[in-house]
């Protein structure tokens, strides 16, 4: 039996790949703990988990600071007012609760870099986990100096000098990719690491959402529309629209993840949840409509799903165009998409049997990847290299 | 012969909207001070093919990506009409080596 620790953002992307595998490697016996922001995901994780809190000392925790902004300025703001922040708060706690804990392995979300560090510092065994592949793909080299810069600045303030490196979130030892070579193609080249590319999770460890499944009807086309947690709340212009393009198309059943304060404006063929069942219902849909988020895109192509991709932050846009360049989605422009065009989109989407082609092609070898059980294979390895003597 | 700011402007606007090609670009109100990124939620695939375009209406190389690569993450988020309007501007202006 090793102890593992994970330590994840207060997301749900990065946090529900992160559950399928812990889940499997508790199945098989290791003494699991979690070092999170327990104020935001404690509901998310299992009831029993062992859980220290690295925002003990917080009032509110961290939170995305300016949800409306879109594009590069995203991810700059993502850097400089998120994951810079919340890595440099966390590096004390995190550095005791590793101490008491004795990790065999620690697992760290690449977007948690604070984690990276402490691993680094103490010289843990350790395996990041990348949600998206957007964060191994080096874009443009003004855009990678300045993400070099950022995380030097990190590590000056922690690590000693001959500890730092141009990528410390990656760990030397093993990165495991929530995806696959197919989907991520060859458009840009790779930041160098250990990759292991394992396919989506299947969604073992997410707790159980409540859905009105006979609301779903037989005859219908259905879509799923989300813009994902973080953005579901930013504004209600894309809904809308989406609402006035599905009134004239009553072939179509959608179920739309957005407030609630939206489903009494909602024409009788959508459905208005703010939290839904997705993989579950990702089973009863012919096409999705989304984000282009990570988990989003592979999980509906897992399934052999065409989309329609409206990225709007941070790695969307860079995954948006995987989907696009693979022949298995159409795009829209999240803040300028008009009903008109909507309901263009979403015919050619069901009129065009390549995308539906491209997608099974694309779930074969998803489903064909080993998942969460692939990465706790390589994490359980990491945690016993050679195979220990049963006492 | 040096082609004006304002004419300069005209095409690169004329450029945007027909590379951009949906509806909603018809009417929508693009001057110096439109921003790719967070107006027009332009992705740099598309500015390629509108510095492409540009490039061909003059008829000369005129460096826009090299010009680009230049720039600092804090200047390409705020790129507006302007700024490359202004560039193109002086390139013009400037002999070809």
């Amino acid at each position: 039996m090793a102890r593992i620790l994970f330590s994840v953002p207060p997301l749900t992307g990065h946090l529900n790949p992160a559950l399928a595998v812990a889940e499997e490697l508790e199945k098989r016996g290791h003494q699991i703990a979690w070092a999170v922001h327990a104020k935001q995901i404690r509901d998310k994780l299992p009831p029993r988990a062992w859980v220290y809190p690295l925002d003990a000392e917080d009032v509110d925790g961290p939170s995305i600071a300016d949800p409306q902004v879109r594009g590069l300025e995203s991810v700059r703001l993502f850097f400089e007012d998120y994951t810079l922040p919340i890595a440099l708060r966390m590096l004390t706690p995190l550095e005791a609760i590793s101490r008491s804990f004795c990790p065999d392995v620690m697992v760290v979300d690449h977007q948690l870099p604070g984690a990276a560090l402490v691993a680094r510092k103490l010289g843990v065994p350790w395996t990041t986990l990348v949600t998206t592949t957007a964060s191994i793909l080096k874009m443009s080299p003004t855009v990678d100096e300045w993400v070099a810069q950022q995380y030097m600045s990190l590590q000056c303030s922690y690590l000693p000098k001959e500890l730092r490196v141009e990528r410390p979130d990656f760990s030397p030892h093993q990165v495991v990719v929530f995806s696959n070579e197919t989907l991520l193609g060859n458009a840009h080249p790779r930041v160098d690491a250990p990759y292991h590319f394992v396919g989506p999770t299947k969604g073992n460890g997410r707790r159980v959402v409540d859905f009105p499944w006979d609301w779903l009807r037989s005859d219908s086309r259905k879509l799923l529309i989300s813009l994902g947690t973080v953005s579901r709340d930013r504004d209600t212009r894309f809904f809308e629209v989406m609402m006035a393009a599905l009134a004239e198309m009553p072939e179509i059943q959608a179920v739309m993840v957005a407030p609630e304060s939206l489903a009494e404006r909602a024409p009788l063929n959508v459905l208005v949840r703010s939290y839904v069942p997705q993989l579950e219902l990702l089973d009863q849909m012919d096409g999705v409509i989304c984000h282009a988020g990570h988990n989003t895109v592979c999980e509906a192509l897992s399934r052999g799903l065409p989309l329609i991709v409206a990225p709007i932050r941070d790695d969307q846009p860079v995954i948006a165009r995987q989907v696009i360049d693979a022949g298995a989605g159409l795009s829209m422009r999240h803040g300028k998409v008009t009903p008109a065009m909507a309901r263009s989109t979403i015919e050619k989407l069901f009129s065009t049997p390549e995308l539906a082609a491209n997608a099974k092609r694309l779930a074969q070898s998803m489903l064909a990847a080993p998942g969460a059980v692939g990465a706790a294979n390589l994490i359980a390895a990491q945690a016993s290299p050679s195979v220990r003597p049963v006492h | 012969m040096s082609t004006s700011y304002d004419d300069v402007l005209a095409v690169v606007i004329q450029q945007i909207r027909s590379t951009v090609n949906e509806d909603w670009i018809e009417d929508f109100e693009i001057g110096p001070e439109t921003r790719f990124n967070d107006d027009l939620e332009l992705e740099s695939i598309e500015f390629v093919k509108i510095a492409d375009a540009i490039q061909n209406h003059f008829g000369n190389q005129l460096g826009i990506i090299s010009w680009l690569s230049g720039k600092s993450i804090h200047e390409l988020i705020g790129l507006s009409v302007g700024d490359l309007t202004g560039f193109i501007t002086s390139a013009l202006a400037t002999p070809e080596a």
